[in-house]
């Protein structure tokens, strides 16, 4: 027992694998929030008027608003006058066009983590708009996707070639008077990925962003727009890592997908960023809001997210069923350990006919973290017929931690059927006993269990994830049970 | 909690501001409880929907209201008292507009070891003194403020260490609708000490559609090895509005039963609490909430597991017809150390039809890892499978539909050991149940 607590204490102790700054220049706002700021981030990317408007209107109404207390994570109050709200990273040339222009330093630090930009890339068929820190460097297998006639870009170019698209569907899922965060949001968002796929198209590929939080004092503040036109299919997948830090950093972003009549998007997150110490010193503030509205009949959004990284954790990928027949799903796994705060979950809007949801969150907690589930499944007065299916459950190791479920269920129409069950337990004596008895170490046992634990959600996440979600499972629990 | 100002309506409270309860002005522990009331009523006032527990119920209408605390003489007589009582031949509390009823009453020859008295009388007061005010927290809701600050009647049952009480005590509390706009703040309160065992009815009875507001607190203290069987019938009058908090300490090894059926009010709320402080301590928290019409029925209900080895189990069951609203809300928190918790929570949901709503929040907070606790939430309809099933056997729809929602609604009773008491309640529900609607 001894030398397997000694086992455990090793893999819990280990450090944050992916925490490595690069160290290039940055070209940095000094720290502070003004509506000097904000004209200055418009006026660095050569904005339009009509965004720049847009921003002012989003920071006006956020100085109205009160920082909001109602989740179940407690942090220090935070100071957005002492946030840099603007880096990029310096250009040796004007725009890199290909990859041998981007930065060395950049591509080693993607080797590094992992990410497939270069001929690996290709290899494994994934086209990556890389976000380094603000600033979109790097685009592959754009010629490809533009002979589909499907735009994948980031959004400050997208700003500038494809203006009315912008205007139309920006703030038209998520408004800037949504909420706290998303107002700051809107106001000062830098860059983010902007992607549309026409009518009747099927994006080929598996379309992948990195987000990374690099320089340090950064507040990255994404935005991301995916709209899929009538009978489109896209799969986007976004995945995290970001390098240690002491300070906590704040990262508040909007994702807002569209989807039109009978078309599909899959979004898929593995979140990865630095959760702190054990002690819960520094780490990442996730404060993120991702909406989905199903517009059009049939539609069908589908969020799968994989949770291990930040400090505090507090998101809700929800969709709005606005078609008849229009599914939505979400399947969610929080993994929480050490000192990290997780309130997540999502919500449902039912307004069309016939429309259907399904929520899977599988919350696991150990060490002193608390992991909360909130979710809302709204059934309106017309929504005919609505179904709703949704089960959480949660897996607690340690008797220091927390595992809580609010789920809100409000229904004005006698035809909707919504379920809710949700389950707590621990991993049994019985379950480790068996592995054990047949071989496996108590991490690979535990690994198994869990793993076995999240398979309804695992097997959702497109194949270039799973691997790497799978061994982030492992690599965040190992050794959490003694 | 940080802009109490938000959360809160001061305004709501203005129905109350210059009244005074009568009771109990030379008692000193009293008086001085009610001053700390008082302090905390004008802190909080009543809860505005900013406030997460009122977020579904609004006080609106309430504040609306002009209420009096003095009620004019009511008559009931003897014959019409048995009428509405669930059972015959038991000890029997009857409140009459707020004021006991010595002669409705049937407390003669108690059980040895077994004592009710009127909160009212100076022996009442006196059972009551060691445990009045500690199952509630009047810091934390105002209507408990306000019920500590105003309570003028009640009953205080105390049962003797190791006696088991045969007979069912009943207490009828009855709205006559004499005084229109009546307001009264009953406080009752249930002593039961070690291995002792005993069953109560709270009965809410209103005989017109007269607009009345009963503000009512009931605590409960259970001892080692207790056994408290408690089931509330509330048959308020279209007007009423019931405002009741239900709170309860249980000692190791004890056992709570209570079922809350809530059938009647214009707008009533159940606030139920067990605190298990013991270990091996149980509780079986069952509810049924029948509304149609307007009605607006919430229910919360709170279960602490504080310490390792308590177990608990709810369900509460709610039939929607017309334009009526439920709101449920159940919290189960498992506090840190309480290992091998067990705790299991349902409420199910029947919506009849368009234009009612149900806000249905099962919560589960835990902070102890060797815990069994799952809970459910279901809203839907009459499955069509069950109903082809009936029909086929030659039921007509009404009939079918009658006795489909009769069947989920009784299941509430299931849990209730004694069968003369789940056959009252369920003719109480079969009645209610005429023709498949509520």
């Amino acid at each position: 027992m001894a030398e397997e607590q000694q086992q455990i204490d090793d893999v819990l102790e280990s450090d944050y694998q992916a925490g490595f700054v690069t160290d290039i220049e940055a070209e940095s706002l000094p720290p502070g929030l003004s509506e000097e700021t904000v004209r200055e981030i418009s006026r660095i990317k050569g904005e339009p008027e009509f965004l720049l408007e847009w921003r002012l209107q989003a920071f006006r109404h956020w100085l109205t608003l009160e920082t909001p207390e109602w989740a179940h994570v407690n942090y220090p109050e935070i100071d957005y006058q002492d946030i840099s709200y603007y880096s990029a990273p310096k250009k040796k040339t004007d725009g890199p066009k290909s990859l041998d222009e981007v930065d060395p330093e950049l591509l080693r630090t993607y080797e590094k983590l992992g990410v497939p930009l270069d001929e690996r890339a290709r290899l494994a068929g994934v086209a990556v708009d890389a976000v380094f820190d603000s600033v979109s460097v790097a685009n592959t297998f754009q010629d490809k996707l533009a002979e589909e006639g499907i735009l994948f870009m980031p959004f400050s170019k997208a700003v500038h070639e494809h203006p009315e698209l912008v205007k139309k569907y920006l703030g038209s899922v998520v408004s800037y008077k949504d909420n706290f965060y998303a107002a700051l949001n809107s106001a000062v968002f830098s860059d983010g990925s902007f992607v549309y796929i026409p009518k009747g198209t099927r994006c080929p590929m598996e379309l992948s962003t990195y987000f990374r939080i690099n320089a340090a004092n950064t507040g990255q503040f994404e935005r991301t727009l995916i709209i899929a036109d009538d009978d489109a299919y896209v799969s986007y997948l976004e995945g995290c890592t970001a390098p240690m830090r002491d300070e906590n950093q704040l990262h508040a972003a909007v994702v807002e997908l569209v989807a039109h009549d009978r078309a599909e998007i899959k979004y898929s997150t593995v979140q990865n960023w630095y959760p702190g110490d054990e002690n819960g010193v520094g780490g990442i503030f996730n404060f993120v809001t991702k909406r989905a509205a199903c517009r059009g009949e049939s539609s069908k959004v589908s969020w799968t997210q994989v949770e291990t990284g930040s400090a505090i954790t507090w998101k809700y990928p929800s969709v709005i069923l606005q078609g008849d027949n229009s599914v939505g799903e979400f399947y969610s796994v929080a993994v929480t350990n050490n000192m990290q705060q997780a309130d997540t979950g999502t919500k449902m809007v039912h307004l069309g006919k016939n429309t259907s949801s399904t929520i899977i969150s599988k919350g696991i907690s150990a060490g002193r973290s608390q992991n909360a589930y909130r979710g809302l499944v709204r059934v309106g007065p017309n929504a005919e017929n609505a179904r709703n299916y949704t089960e959480c459950d949660s897996l607690l190791m340690g008797d220091q931690c927390g595992a809580h479920t609010f789920p809100y269920i409000e229904v004005k129409n006698p035809t909707a059927q919504v379920e809710h069950e949700a389950s707590t337990s621990k991993i049994s004596e019985d379950q480790l006993f068996y592995c054990k008895q047949r071989g496996l170490d108590v991490e690979d046992a535990v690994s198994m269990i869990v793993n076995g634990f999240c398979k309804q959600v695992m097997r959702q996440l497109p194949m270039e994830f799973a691997v790497e979600a799978q061994n982030l499972l492992g690599l965040s629990l190992e050794g959490s049970v003694g | 909690m940080k802009m109490p100002s938000k959360k809160t309506l001061t305004d709501l409270a203005t129905p109350f501001a210059n009244v005074t309860a009568d009771l109990g002005q030379h008692v000193a522990w009293l008086k001085s409880l009610r001053l700390k009331s008082l302090v905390q009523f004008n802190k909080q006032g009543l809860p505005s929907n900013k406030h997460e527990d009122w977020k579904y119920t609004s006080l609106w209408s309430l504040s609306q209201q002009e209420f009096t605390h003095k009620a004019e003489e009511s008559d009931v007589s003897a014959e019409q008292c048995d009428q509405l009582a669930l059972l015959n031949d038991n000890y029997r509390v009857v409140i009459i507009d707020g004021i006991f009823s010595a002669q409705l009453s049937q407390l003669d020859n108690l059980q040895d070891g077994l004592t009710i008295n009127p909160l009212s009388t100076e022996e009442g007061l006196a059972k009551a003194q060691p445990d009045l005010g500690r199952q509630i927290d009047i810091t934390k809701a105002g209507f408990n403020a306000l019920n500590t600050l105003l309570m003028n009647e009640g009953f205080v049952i105390t049962v003797d260490s190791g006696v088991q009480i045969e007979k069912t005590i009943e207490v009828i509390v009855i709205n006559t609708g004499t005084t229109p706009n009546l307001a009264t703040h009953l406080r009752n309160v249930i002593v039961m000490a070690d291995n002792s065992q005993a069953t109560v009815i709270e009965h809410y009875i209103g005989l017109t559609d007269n607009v009345s507001l009963t503000n009512v607190v009931t605590e409960a203290v259970l001892a080692t090895n207790a056994e408290l069987n408690h089931y509330k019938l509330q048959q308020e009058s279209s007007n009423a509005f019931h405002i009741a908090t239900l709170a309860a300490k249980q000692g190791s090894k004890s056992q709570w039963k209570t079922n809350n059926i809530s059938l009647g009010a214009k707008l009533a709320r159940n606030d139920v609490h067990s605190q298990l402080l013991g270990q091996q301590s149980h509780v079986v928290m069952d509810g049924l909430y029948l509304a149609n019409n307007e009605q607006h029925i919430d229910n919360h209900t709170r279960i602490d597991h504080t310490v390792a080895n308590t177990t608990s189990e709810e369900l509460y069951k709610g039939v929607l017809d017309d334009k009526s609203h439920a709101v449920f809300n159940g919290k189960v928190i498992v506090h840190k150390d309480a290992q091998k918790t067990d705790a299991n929570q349902q409420n199910q949901n029947l919506l009849i039809s368009r234009g009612c709503e149900i806000d249905t929040k099962p919560e589960m907070e835990i902070y102890a890892d060797d815990v069994k606790c799952a809970h459910g939430s279901t809203v839907g309809q009459i499955n069509e499978d069950h109903l082809f099933f009936l029909r086929a056997r030659g039921l007509d729809e009404v009939s079918a539909r009658s006795l489909l929602t009769y069947a989920f609604a009784v299941d509430v009773l299931n849990r209730i050991p004694s069968e003369e008491i789940r056959q009252a309640l369920s003719a109480v529900i079969e009645q209610r149940l005429p023709q498949g609607g509520v």
